[in-house]
Protein backbone atom coordinates (compact mmCIF):
# COMPACT_ATOMS: atom_id res chain seq x y z
CA UNK A 1 0.00 0.00 0.00
CA UNK A 2 2.92 2.26 0.93
CA UNK A 3 6.16 2.50 -0.79
CA UNK A 4 9.30 3.80 -0.26
CA UNK A 5 11.80 3.90 -2.41
CA UNK A 6 15.58 5.22 -1.10
CA UNK A 7 14.33 8.03 0.61
CA UNK A 8 16.61 10.18 2.44
CA UNK A 9 16.05 13.38 4.28
CA UNK A 10 18.59 16.19 4.56
CA UNK A 11 17.66 19.43 6.62
CA UNK A 12 19.41 22.74 6.74
CA UNK A 13 21.77 21.19 3.44
CA UNK A 14 24.78 22.88 2.81
CA UNK A 15 24.62 24.66 5.80
CA UNK A 16 27.22 23.80 9.03
CA UNK A 17 24.40 22.58 10.62
CA UNK A 18 23.33 19.83 7.50
CA UNK A 19 21.75 17.13 9.42
CA UNK A 20 21.13 13.93 7.17
CA UNK A 21 17.48 12.43 9.47
CA UNK A 22 17.25 9.42 6.71
CA UNK A 23 19.50 7.91 4.48
CA UNK A 24 17.98 5.85 1.97
CA UNK A 25 14.97 4.55 3.53
CA UNK A 26 13.81 1.66 1.50
CA UNK A 27 10.12 0.24 2.97
CA UNK A 28 6.71 -1.31 2.16
CA UNK A 29 3.73 -1.29 4.40
CA UNK A 30 1.04 -3.20 3.90
CA UNK A 31 -2.78 -2.66 3.77
CA UNK A 32 -4.41 -3.20 6.34
CA UNK A 33 -1.45 -4.03 9.15
CA UNK A 34 -0.42 -2.29 12.39
CA UNK A 35 2.81 -1.17 11.63
CA UNK A 36 5.27 0.30 14.66
CA UNK A 37 8.29 2.44 13.69
CA UNK A 38 10.38 2.12 16.62
CA UNK A 39 14.15 3.95 17.65
CA UNK A 40 15.40 6.12 19.59
CA UNK A 41 14.86 9.75 19.73
CA UNK A 42 16.83 11.32 16.75
CA UNK A 43 16.40 7.97 14.63
CA UNK A 44 14.20 9.49 11.97
CA UNK A 45 11.06 8.23 13.36
CA UNK A 46 8.67 11.59 13.39
CA UNK A 47 10.60 12.44 10.15
CA UNK A 48 9.47 9.21 8.56
CA UNK A 49 5.98 9.38 9.56
CA UNK A 50 5.77 13.35 8.21
CA UNK A 51 7.27 12.00 4.89
CA UNK A 52 4.84 8.97 4.64
CA UNK A 53 1.65 11.34 6.00
CA UNK A 54 2.41 14.02 3.22
CA UNK A 55 3.36 16.53 5.58
CA UNK A 56 7.11 16.78 4.66
CA UNK A 57 8.25 15.95 1.08
CA UNK A 58 11.54 14.01 0.46
CA UNK A 59 15.29 15.41 -0.05
CA UNK A 60 15.31 12.51 -2.73
CA UNK A 61 13.76 9.19 -3.62
CA UNK A 62 10.12 8.47 -4.44
CA UNK A 63 6.77 7.70 -2.57
CA UNK A 64 4.07 5.54 -3.51
CA UNK A 65 0.37 5.14 -2.14
CA UNK A 66 -1.98 2.59 -3.92
CA UNK A 67 0.51 2.45 -6.37
CA UNK A 68 0.42 6.10 -7.34
CA UNK A 69 3.38 7.83 -7.36
CA UNK A 70 3.09 11.03 -4.17
CA UNK A 71 6.18 12.75 -3.35
CA UNK A 72 6.06 14.73 -6.66
CA UNK A 73 2.60 16.39 -6.65
CA UNK A 74 1.92 19.73 -6.54
CA UNK A 75 1.21 20.64 -2.83
CA UNK A 76 -2.70 21.25 -3.47
CA UNK A 77 -3.15 17.57 -4.65
CA UNK A 78 -1.17 16.86 -1.39
CA UNK A 79 -3.61 18.84 0.53
CA UNK A 80 -6.56 16.63 -0.94
CA UNK A 81 -4.90 13.39 -0.38
CA UNK A 82 -3.71 14.30 3.55
CA UNK A 83 -7.29 15.41 3.96
CA UNK A 84 -8.95 12.18 2.62
CA UNK A 85 -6.08 9.44 3.08
CA UNK A 86 -4.65 10.62 6.47
CA UNK A 87 -5.90 10.43 10.03
CA UNK A 88 -3.37 12.03 12.23
CA UNK A 89 -2.91 11.93 16.23
CA UNK A 90 -0.17 13.41 17.40
CA UNK A 91 2.21 13.15 20.41
CA UNK A 92 -0.06 16.03 22.27
CA UNK A 93 -3.89 16.04 21.67
CA UNK A 94 -3.33 19.77 19.89
CA UNK A 95 -6.89 20.64 20.41
CA UNK A 96 -7.82 24.37 19.70
CA UNK A 97 -8.61 26.16 22.72
CA UNK A 98 -11.42 28.12 23.12
CA UNK A 99 -14.02 25.90 20.88
CA UNK A 100 -15.69 23.67 22.36
CA UNK A 101 -15.28 19.86 21.40
CA UNK A 102 -17.34 19.35 18.94
CA UNK A 103 -16.01 21.88 17.08
CA UNK A 104 -12.69 20.93 17.28
CA UNK A 105 -13.90 17.03 15.88
CA UNK A 106 -15.79 19.08 12.83
CA UNK A 107 -12.44 21.31 11.86
CA UNK A 108 -10.88 19.08 9.33
CA UNK A 109 -13.42 18.37 7.52
CA UNK A 110 -14.94 21.84 6.98
CA UNK A 111 -12.95 22.29 3.96
CA UNK A 112 -14.78 19.17 2.60
CA UNK A 113 -18.12 21.58 2.57
CA UNK A 114 -20.47 18.34 3.77
CA UNK A 115 -23.87 19.86 5.27
CA UNK A 116 -22.99 20.94 8.63
CA UNK A 117 -26.08 19.04 10.38
CA UNK A 118 -24.50 15.72 8.88
CA UNK A 119 -21.31 16.50 10.08
CA UNK A 120 -22.43 17.06 12.93
CA UNK A 121 -24.20 14.16 12.98
CA UNK A 122 -20.60 12.11 12.22
CA UNK A 123 -19.01 14.09 14.79
CA UNK A 124 -21.66 13.22 17.46
CA UNK A 125 -21.24 9.21 16.57
CA UNK A 126 -17.60 9.50 16.26
CA UNK A 127 -17.08 11.09 20.45
CA UNK A 128 -19.80 8.34 21.48
CA UNK A 129 -18.35 5.49 19.81
CA UNK A 130 -15.05 6.77 22.36
CA UNK A 131 -17.33 7.12 25.41
CA UNK A 132 -16.86 11.14 25.14
CA UNK A 133 -20.04 12.55 23.60
CA UNK A 134 -21.37 13.83 27.30
CA UNK A 135 -18.05 16.43 26.63
CA UNK A 136 -19.14 17.52 23.26
CA UNK A 137 -20.24 20.93 23.99
CA UNK A 138 -17.35 21.31 26.48
CA UNK A 139 -14.21 23.74 25.76
CA UNK A 140 -10.85 21.11 25.34
CA UNK A 141 -9.47 23.42 28.28
CA UNK A 142 -12.15 21.28 31.11
CA UNK A 143 -11.05 18.13 29.50
CA UNK A 144 -8.60 15.57 31.37
CA UNK A 145 -5.59 14.18 29.56
CA UNK A 146 -7.58 11.10 28.02
CA UNK A 147 -9.89 12.70 27.17
CA UNK A 148 -8.14 15.22 25.11
CA UNK A 149 -6.63 12.35 23.81
CA UNK A 150 -9.84 10.62 22.41
CA UNK A 151 -11.34 13.82 21.22
CA UNK A 152 -8.05 14.02 19.02
CA UNK A 153 -8.69 10.43 17.65
CA UNK A 154 -12.26 10.95 16.52
CA UNK A 155 -10.80 14.46 15.18
CA UNK A 156 -8.63 12.06 12.86
CA UNK A 157 -11.14 9.80 12.25
CA UNK A 158 -13.70 12.72 10.85
CA UNK A 159 -13.06 12.46 7.04
CA UNK A 160 -13.04 8.56 7.11
CA UNK A 161 -9.17 8.26 6.31
CA UNK A 162 -7.85 4.56 5.02
CA UNK A 163 -4.80 5.48 7.31
CA UNK A 164 -4.29 6.20 10.89
CA UNK A 165 -1.14 7.95 11.72
CA UNK A 166 0.37 8.32 15.36
CA UNK A 167 3.62 9.32 16.29
CA UNK A 168 4.10 8.75 20.10
CA UNK A 169 0.66 8.40 20.97
CA UNK A 170 1.33 7.24 24.71
CA UNK A 171 3.68 9.44 25.49
CA UNK A 172 2.03 11.46 27.78
CA UNK A 173 -0.53 8.66 29.22
CA UNK A 174 -0.62 6.29 32.33
CA UNK A 175 -0.55 3.31 31.62
CA UNK A 176 -4.68 2.60 32.11
CA UNK A 177 -4.71 5.34 28.99
CA UNK A 178 -2.35 3.54 26.84
CA UNK A 179 -3.94 0.05 27.22
CA UNK A 180 -7.17 1.49 26.22
CA UNK A 181 -5.77 3.82 22.99
CA UNK A 182 -4.33 -0.07 21.91
CA UNK A 183 -8.08 -1.04 22.18
CA UNK A 184 -8.98 1.99 19.72
CA UNK A 185 -6.09 0.68 17.35
CA UNK A 186 -7.61 -2.79 17.18
CA UNK A 187 -10.80 -1.42 16.62
CA UNK A 188 -9.68 0.54 13.56
CA UNK A 189 -7.77 -2.90 12.65
CA UNK A 190 -10.45 -4.42 12.45
CA UNK A 191 -12.68 -1.78 10.41
CA UNK A 192 -10.05 -2.49 7.72
CA UNK A 193 -7.66 0.49 8.60
CA UNK A 194 -4.00 0.99 8.33
CA UNK A 195 -1.80 2.03 11.70
CA UNK A 196 1.26 3.33 11.55
CA UNK A 197 2.76 4.38 14.91
CA UNK A 198 6.13 6.16 15.61
CA UNK A 199 6.69 4.92 19.55
CA UNK A 200 9.09 3.22 21.84
CA UNK A 201 6.71 2.20 24.41
CA UNK A 202 6.95 -1.54 25.07
CA UNK A 203 2.96 -1.41 25.44
CA UNK A 204 2.61 -0.81 22.15
CA UNK A 205 5.79 -2.67 20.36
CA UNK A 206 4.90 -5.77 22.13
CA UNK A 207 1.01 -5.85 21.39
CA UNK A 208 -0.11 -8.23 20.14
CA UNK A 209 -2.27 -6.71 17.09
CA UNK A 210 0.72 -5.13 16.05
CA UNK A 211 1.84 -6.83 12.50
CA UNK A 212 5.56 -5.12 12.27
CA UNK A 213 8.12 -3.28 14.28
CA UNK A 214 10.76 -1.72 11.95
CA UNK A 215 13.52 -0.48 14.25
CA UNK A 216 15.19 3.17 13.08
CA UNK A 217 19.03 3.96 14.10
CA UNK A 218 20.78 7.07 12.94
CA UNK A 219 18.36 7.19 9.54
CA UNK A 220 18.31 4.00 8.32
CA UNK A 221 16.51 0.72 8.99
CA UNK A 222 18.40 -1.16 11.09
CA UNK A 223 19.46 -5.10 9.19
CA UNK A 224 19.20 -3.27 5.90
CA UNK A 225 22.69 -2.07 4.14
CA UNK A 226 24.63 1.03 4.36
CA UNK B 1 15.96 61.59 -18.47
CA UNK B 2 13.04 63.27 -17.00
CA UNK B 3 12.80 62.49 -13.07
CA UNK B 4 9.11 62.33 -13.25
CA UNK B 5 7.47 59.37 -10.83
CA UNK B 6 5.27 57.54 -13.65
CA UNK B 7 9.14 57.14 -15.62
CA UNK B 8 10.90 56.00 -12.81
CA UNK B 9 7.21 53.35 -11.84
CA UNK B 10 8.02 52.10 -15.58
CA UNK B 11 11.33 51.98 -15.32
CA UNK B 12 11.48 49.74 -11.98
CA UNK B 13 8.61 47.60 -13.08
CA UNK B 14 10.67 47.34 -16.24
CA UNK B 15 13.68 46.06 -14.35
CA UNK B 16 12.33 44.08 -12.05
CA UNK B 17 10.21 41.65 -14.45
CA UNK B 18 13.85 41.42 -16.50
CA UNK B 19 15.74 40.78 -13.29
CA UNK B 20 12.79 38.05 -12.16
CA UNK B 21 12.46 36.75 -15.96
CA UNK B 22 16.59 36.17 -16.43
CA UNK B 23 16.08 34.08 -12.89
CA UNK B 24 13.50 32.00 -13.73
CA UNK B 25 14.83 31.36 -17.41
CA UNK B 26 18.33 30.36 -15.31
CA UNK B 27 16.23 27.57 -13.80
CA UNK B 28 13.59 27.04 -16.69
CA UNK B 29 16.79 25.79 -18.60
CA UNK B 30 17.83 23.06 -15.61
CA UNK B 31 14.21 22.22 -16.34
CA UNK B 32 14.26 21.90 -20.11
CA UNK B 33 17.46 20.08 -19.61
CA UNK B 34 17.21 17.90 -16.42
CA UNK B 35 13.72 17.31 -15.93
CA UNK B 36 12.21 13.64 -15.19
CA UNK B 37 9.09 13.32 -13.38
CA UNK B 38 10.31 9.49 -12.98
CA UNK B 39 13.58 9.86 -11.27
CA UNK B 40 13.50 10.38 -7.09
CA UNK B 41 17.27 12.15 -7.62
CA UNK B 42 18.19 15.06 -5.37
CA UNK B 43 18.35 17.60 -8.36
CA UNK B 44 15.13 16.42 -9.50
CA UNK B 45 13.31 16.74 -6.82
CA UNK B 46 14.86 19.99 -6.25
CA UNK B 47 13.42 21.04 -9.70
CA UNK B 48 10.07 20.17 -8.81
CA UNK B 49 10.39 22.67 -5.44
CA UNK B 50 12.17 25.48 -7.46
CA UNK B 51 9.05 24.95 -9.96
CA UNK B 52 6.35 26.70 -7.55
CA UNK B 53 8.46 29.59 -6.37
CA UNK B 54 9.48 30.10 -10.55
CA UNK B 55 5.96 30.23 -11.39
CA UNK B 56 4.41 32.08 -8.62
CA UNK B 57 7.14 34.30 -9.46
CA UNK B 58 6.13 34.46 -12.79
CA UNK B 59 2.61 34.38 -12.31
CA UNK B 60 3.41 38.39 -10.94
CA UNK B 61 6.09 39.35 -12.98
CA UNK B 62 3.84 39.06 -16.35
CA UNK B 63 0.88 39.88 -14.40
CA UNK B 64 3.04 43.59 -13.75
CA UNK B 65 3.84 43.05 -17.68
CA UNK B 66 -0.17 43.10 -18.69
CA UNK B 67 -0.29 46.16 -16.19
CA UNK B 68 3.12 47.72 -17.76
CA UNK B 69 1.41 48.14 -21.30
CA UNK B 70 -1.42 50.76 -19.74
CA UNK B 71 1.05 52.40 -17.55
CA UNK B 72 3.40 53.06 -20.17
CA UNK B 73 1.22 54.71 -22.25
CA UNK B 74 -0.51 56.16 -19.10
CA UNK B 75 2.88 57.91 -18.75
CA UNK B 76 3.32 58.86 -22.12
CA UNK B 77 0.33 60.63 -22.04
CA UNK B 78 1.21 62.22 -18.86
CA UNK B 79 4.45 63.74 -20.49
CA UNK B 80 3.43 64.90 -23.16
CA UNK B 81 2.61 68.85 -21.58
CA UNK B 82 6.91 68.75 -21.28
CA UNK B 83 7.27 68.54 -25.31
CA UNK B 84 6.47 71.13 -27.83
CA UNK B 85 4.43 69.92 -29.99
CA UNK B 86 3.01 66.81 -28.54
CA UNK B 87 -1.15 66.96 -27.34
CA UNK B 88 -1.13 63.40 -26.43
CA UNK B 89 1.03 60.28 -25.96
CA UNK B 90 1.67 59.86 -30.02
CA UNK B 91 3.72 63.06 -29.85
CA UNK B 92 5.39 61.56 -26.73
CA UNK B 93 6.77 58.20 -28.33
CA UNK B 94 7.87 60.38 -31.05
CA UNK B 95 10.37 62.59 -28.82
CA UNK B 96 13.35 59.95 -29.91
CA UNK B 97 13.45 56.46 -31.98
CA UNK B 98 12.81 54.02 -29.50
CA UNK B 99 9.15 55.48 -27.80
CA UNK B 100 7.04 53.28 -30.85
CA UNK B 101 9.11 50.32 -30.77
CA UNK B 102 9.45 50.08 -26.96
CA UNK B 103 4.93 50.06 -27.39
CA UNK B 104 4.99 47.64 -30.31
CA UNK B 105 7.18 45.27 -28.02
CA UNK B 106 5.35 46.29 -24.94
CA UNK B 107 2.20 44.49 -27.04
CA UNK B 108 3.92 41.50 -28.32
CA UNK B 109 4.83 41.14 -24.60
CA UNK B 110 1.56 41.62 -23.66
CA UNK B 111 0.19 38.74 -25.85
CA UNK B 112 3.54 36.49 -24.82
CA UNK B 113 3.19 37.30 -20.97
CA UNK B 114 -0.74 36.20 -21.28
CA UNK B 115 -0.36 33.06 -23.02
CA UNK B 116 2.27 31.87 -20.83
CA UNK B 117 -0.28 32.67 -18.08
CA UNK B 118 -2.38 30.44 -19.62
CA UNK B 119 0.14 27.45 -20.31
CA UNK B 120 0.79 27.81 -16.66
CA UNK B 121 -2.64 28.25 -15.55
CA UNK B 122 -3.59 24.78 -16.98
CA UNK B 123 -0.12 23.63 -16.15
CA UNK B 124 -1.05 23.94 -12.68
CA UNK B 125 -4.04 22.02 -12.56
CA UNK B 126 -2.58 18.28 -13.87
CA UNK B 127 -0.80 16.56 -10.68
CA UNK B 128 2.39 15.54 -12.81
CA UNK B 129 3.43 18.84 -14.37
CA UNK B 130 2.03 18.09 -17.56
CA UNK B 131 3.04 21.56 -19.81
CA UNK B 132 6.22 22.16 -17.69
CA UNK B 133 8.47 21.81 -20.50
CA UNK B 134 6.13 23.36 -22.77
CA UNK B 135 5.44 26.69 -20.52
CA UNK B 136 9.37 27.05 -19.75
CA UNK B 137 10.59 26.69 -23.76
CA UNK B 138 8.02 29.58 -24.16
CA UNK B 139 9.77 31.71 -21.20
CA UNK B 140 12.80 30.89 -23.05
CA UNK B 141 11.81 32.33 -25.95
CA UNK B 142 9.78 35.62 -24.06
CA UNK B 143 12.60 36.20 -21.92
CA UNK B 144 15.09 37.99 -24.86
CA UNK B 145 11.76 40.04 -25.51
CA UNK B 146 11.17 41.36 -21.75
CA UNK B 147 15.26 42.09 -21.82
CA UNK B 148 15.01 43.71 -25.47
CA UNK B 149 11.97 45.74 -24.35
CA UNK B 150 13.68 47.07 -20.54
CA UNK B 151 16.63 48.06 -23.14
CA UNK B 152 14.68 49.87 -25.31
CA UNK B 153 12.31 51.13 -22.61
CA UNK B 154 15.66 52.40 -20.58
CA UNK B 155 16.72 54.09 -24.12
CA UNK B 156 13.34 55.60 -24.62
CA UNK B 157 13.26 57.42 -20.88
CA UNK B 158 16.85 58.05 -20.43
CA UNK B 159 17.29 59.60 -23.97
CA UNK B 160 14.17 62.08 -23.20
CA UNK B 161 14.96 65.80 -24.27
CA UNK B 162 12.76 68.92 -22.86
CA UNK B 163 14.17 70.62 -25.84
CA UNK B 164 12.75 68.38 -28.60
CA UNK B 165 9.96 69.60 -30.89
CA UNK B 166 8.26 66.75 -31.71
CA UNK B 167 4.98 66.02 -33.69
CA UNK B 168 1.55 65.97 -32.70
CA UNK B 169 -0.81 63.28 -33.22
CA UNK B 170 -2.74 65.04 -35.90
CA UNK B 171 0.80 64.80 -38.16
CA UNK B 172 1.52 61.49 -37.39
CA UNK B 173 -1.83 60.05 -37.88
CA UNK B 174 -3.09 61.99 -40.06
CA UNK B 175 -4.25 60.96 -43.89
CA UNK B 176 -3.19 63.77 -45.81
CA UNK B 177 0.34 62.45 -45.04
CA UNK B 178 1.69 59.91 -47.50
CA UNK B 179 4.66 57.98 -45.59
CA UNK B 180 4.20 56.71 -41.78
CA UNK B 181 2.42 53.56 -41.17
CA UNK B 182 -0.36 55.74 -38.62
CA UNK B 183 -0.86 57.57 -41.76
CA UNK B 184 -1.44 55.04 -44.24
CA UNK B 185 -4.32 53.41 -41.56
CA UNK B 186 -5.17 56.56 -41.15
CA UNK B 187 -5.68 57.07 -44.82
CA UNK B 188 -7.79 53.75 -45.11
CA UNK B 189 -11.38 54.98 -46.52
CA UNK B 190 -13.84 54.61 -43.21
CA UNK B 191 -16.72 53.60 -45.01
CA UNK B 192 -15.38 50.17 -46.25
CA UNK B 193 -13.35 49.48 -43.07
CA UNK B 194 -16.65 49.98 -41.00
CA UNK B 195 -18.05 46.91 -43.39
CA UNK B 196 -14.97 45.33 -42.99
CA UNK B 197 -15.33 45.60 -38.71
CA UNK B 198 -18.44 44.38 -38.16
CA UNK B 199 -18.27 41.74 -41.01
CA UNK B 200 -15.17 40.39 -39.50
CA UNK B 201 -16.60 40.58 -36.29
CA UNK B 202 -19.47 38.63 -36.65
CA UNK B 203 -17.82 36.02 -38.66
CA UNK B 204 -15.75 35.64 -35.21
CA UNK B 205 -18.22 36.12 -32.58
CA UNK B 206 -20.40 33.23 -34.80
CA UNK B 207 -17.34 30.94 -34.52
CA UNK B 208 -16.34 31.95 -31.00
CA UNK B 209 -20.30 30.63 -29.71
CA UNK B 210 -20.21 27.79 -32.44
CA UNK B 211 -16.70 26.57 -30.88
CA UNK B 212 -17.75 27.44 -27.57
CA UNK B 213 -20.80 25.25 -28.20
CA UNK B 214 -19.97 22.36 -29.96
CA UNK B 215 -16.33 22.30 -29.14
CA UNK B 216 -15.21 22.12 -32.82
CA UNK B 217 -13.23 24.90 -34.71
CA UNK B 218 -10.94 26.45 -31.74
CA UNK B 219 -8.23 26.70 -34.11
CA UNK B 220 -10.36 28.54 -36.54
CA UNK B 221 -11.55 30.79 -33.57
CA UNK B 222 -7.77 31.47 -32.41
CA UNK B 223 -6.65 32.68 -35.34
CA UNK B 224 -9.64 34.87 -35.94
CA UNK B 225 -9.49 36.32 -33.04
CA UNK B 226 -5.75 37.22 -34.11
CA UNK B 227 -6.78 38.67 -37.31
CA UNK B 228 -10.05 40.35 -35.62
CA UNK B 229 -7.33 41.89 -33.03
CA UNK B 230 -5.14 43.43 -35.53
CA UNK B 231 -8.49 44.74 -37.72
CA UNK B 232 -10.11 46.26 -34.26
CA UNK B 233 -6.16 48.10 -33.99
CA UNK B 234 -6.82 49.41 -37.72
CA UNK B 235 -10.39 50.32 -36.97
CA UNK B 236 -9.92 51.96 -34.23
CA UNK B 237 -7.57 55.06 -36.31
CA UNK B 238 -9.61 54.30 -39.29
CA UNK B 239 -12.78 54.96 -38.19
CA UNK B 240 -13.46 54.39 -34.52
CA UNK B 241 -11.25 57.13 -33.26
CA UNK B 242 -13.30 59.80 -36.26
CA UNK B 243 -16.69 58.91 -33.81
CA UNK B 244 -15.43 59.46 -30.49
CA UNK B 245 -13.58 62.95 -31.28
CA UNK B 246 -17.03 63.78 -33.45
CA UNK B 247 -13.96 65.03 -36.35
CA UNK B 248 -13.89 63.44 -39.65
CA UNK B 249 -9.89 63.93 -39.77
CA UNK B 250 -8.05 63.07 -36.54
CA UNK B 251 -7.40 59.71 -36.47
CA UNK B 252 -4.85 59.68 -33.01
CA UNK B 253 -4.96 56.10 -31.07
CA UNK B 254 -3.84 57.69 -28.76
CA UNK B 255 -6.47 60.93 -27.51
CA UNK B 256 -9.29 58.50 -26.64
CA UNK B 257 -6.97 57.03 -23.46
CA UNK B 258 -7.63 61.01 -22.35
CA UNK B 259 -9.93 62.82 -19.79
CA UNK B 260 -11.48 64.56 -22.07
CA UNK B 261 -13.20 60.90 -23.78
CA UNK B 262 -13.79 60.07 -20.68
CA UNK B 263 -10.59 57.56 -20.73
CA UNK B 264 -12.51 55.40 -23.01
CA UNK B 265 -9.29 54.31 -24.79
CA UNK B 266 -8.25 51.78 -22.19
CA UNK B 267 -11.41 50.28 -21.64
CA UNK B 268 -11.41 49.54 -25.47
CA UNK B 269 -7.69 48.61 -25.45
CA UNK B 270 -8.00 46.66 -22.28
CA UNK B 271 -11.32 44.69 -23.63
CA UNK B 272 -8.95 43.87 -27.05
CA UNK B 273 -5.98 42.75 -25.32
CA UNK B 274 -8.10 40.19 -23.09
CA UNK B 275 -9.93 38.91 -26.34
CA UNK B 276 -7.10 38.33 -27.93
CA UNK B 277 -5.03 36.71 -25.47
CA UNK B 278 -8.05 34.64 -24.46
CA UNK B 279 -8.66 33.62 -28.04
CA UNK B 280 -4.96 32.50 -28.58
CA UNK B 281 -5.19 30.28 -25.39
CA UNK B 282 -7.22 28.52 -26.92
CA UNK B 283 -5.31 27.66 -29.89
CA UNK B 284 -2.06 26.87 -27.70
CA UNK B 285 -4.02 24.66 -25.28
CA UNK B 286 -6.35 22.23 -27.56
CA UNK B 287 -2.99 20.07 -28.45
CA UNK B 288 -2.93 19.04 -24.70
CA UNK B 289 -6.97 17.99 -24.69
CA UNK B 290 -5.92 14.23 -24.58
CA UNK B 291 -3.15 14.61 -21.44
CA UNK B 292 -4.19 12.44 -19.27
CA UNK B 293 -3.90 14.85 -15.94
CA UNK B 294 -5.54 17.24 -17.73
CA UNK B 295 -8.78 15.20 -19.68
CA UNK B 296 -11.20 16.07 -17.43
CA UNK B 297 -10.62 19.80 -16.81
CA UNK B 298 -8.92 21.15 -20.16
CA UNK B 299 -12.12 21.18 -22.35
CA UNK B 300 -13.62 23.23 -19.59
CA UNK B 301 -10.70 25.93 -19.33
CA UNK B 302 -10.93 26.18 -22.82
CA UNK B 303 -14.56 26.95 -22.58
CA UNK B 304 -13.98 29.48 -19.64
CA UNK B 305 -11.64 31.09 -22.67
CA UNK B 306 -14.09 30.57 -25.23
CA UNK B 307 -16.50 32.60 -23.34
CA UNK B 308 -14.27 35.09 -22.34
CA UNK B 309 -12.74 36.28 -25.58
CA UNK B 310 -16.42 36.32 -26.95
CA UNK B 311 -17.53 38.04 -24.25
CA UNK B 312 -14.94 40.56 -24.17
CA UNK B 313 -14.78 40.76 -28.13
CA UNK B 314 -18.67 41.12 -28.15
CA UNK B 315 -18.29 44.00 -25.01
CA UNK B 316 -15.72 45.84 -27.40
CA UNK B 317 -18.43 45.81 -30.45
CA UNK B 318 -21.42 46.89 -28.15
CA UNK B 319 -18.89 49.90 -26.91
CA UNK B 320 -17.78 50.86 -30.35
CA UNK B 321 -21.58 50.49 -31.79
CA UNK B 322 -22.56 52.86 -28.96
CA UNK B 323 -19.85 55.30 -29.66
CA UNK B 324 -20.94 55.61 -33.18
CA UNK B 325 -24.45 55.82 -32.58
CA UNK B 326 -24.09 58.03 -30.06
CA UNK B 327 -21.57 60.11 -31.74
CA UNK B 328 -22.34 63.57 -33.67
CA UNK B 329 -20.17 63.27 -36.37
CA UNK B 330 -22.33 61.48 -39.58
CA UNK B 331 -20.60 60.75 -42.24
CA UNK B 332 -22.68 61.00 -45.52
CA UNK B 333 -19.70 61.14 -47.37
CA UNK B 334 -16.32 59.36 -47.90
CA UNK B 335 -13.67 60.74 -46.14
CA UNK B 336 -10.64 62.03 -47.54
CA UNK B 337 -8.26 59.51 -48.39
Amino acid sequence: MIELVNVKKVFNAGNPSEFSALNSVNLHIGENKVTVLRGPSGSGKTTLLSIIGCMSRPTAGRVRLGGREISSLPERFLTDIRRKTFGFIFQQPNLIKGISVLENVMLPAYPLGEPRSRLREKAMQGLAELNISTKAASKVEWLSGGEAQRASIVRALINKPTIIIADEPTAHLDTKLSQRFMEIIEKFKAEGKTVIITSHDPLVCDSKMVDRVINLRDGRIEGEPS
Amino acid sequence: MILHPAVIANLLASYIASFMVVYAAYYGAQILRRWDIQSGAELQLVLERKTYLISTLLTYVFGLQLLSLFLYVFTADTLCPLFVGAMCAAGTLNVNGFGYPTLVLKMVNFLLAGLWLVLNHADNQGYDYPLIKKKYLLLAFIAPFIILETILESAYFLDMQADVITSCCGSLFSSERVTGLGSEIASLPAKPMIWVFYIAMSITLACGVFFYRKGKGGYLYAALSVLMFVISLVSIVSFISLYIYELPTHHCPFCIIMQEYHYIGYLLYILLFGAVVSGIGIGALIPFRQVESLHSMLSGFIGKLALASVVLYAAFTVLVTYEIISSNLVMTYEVAS
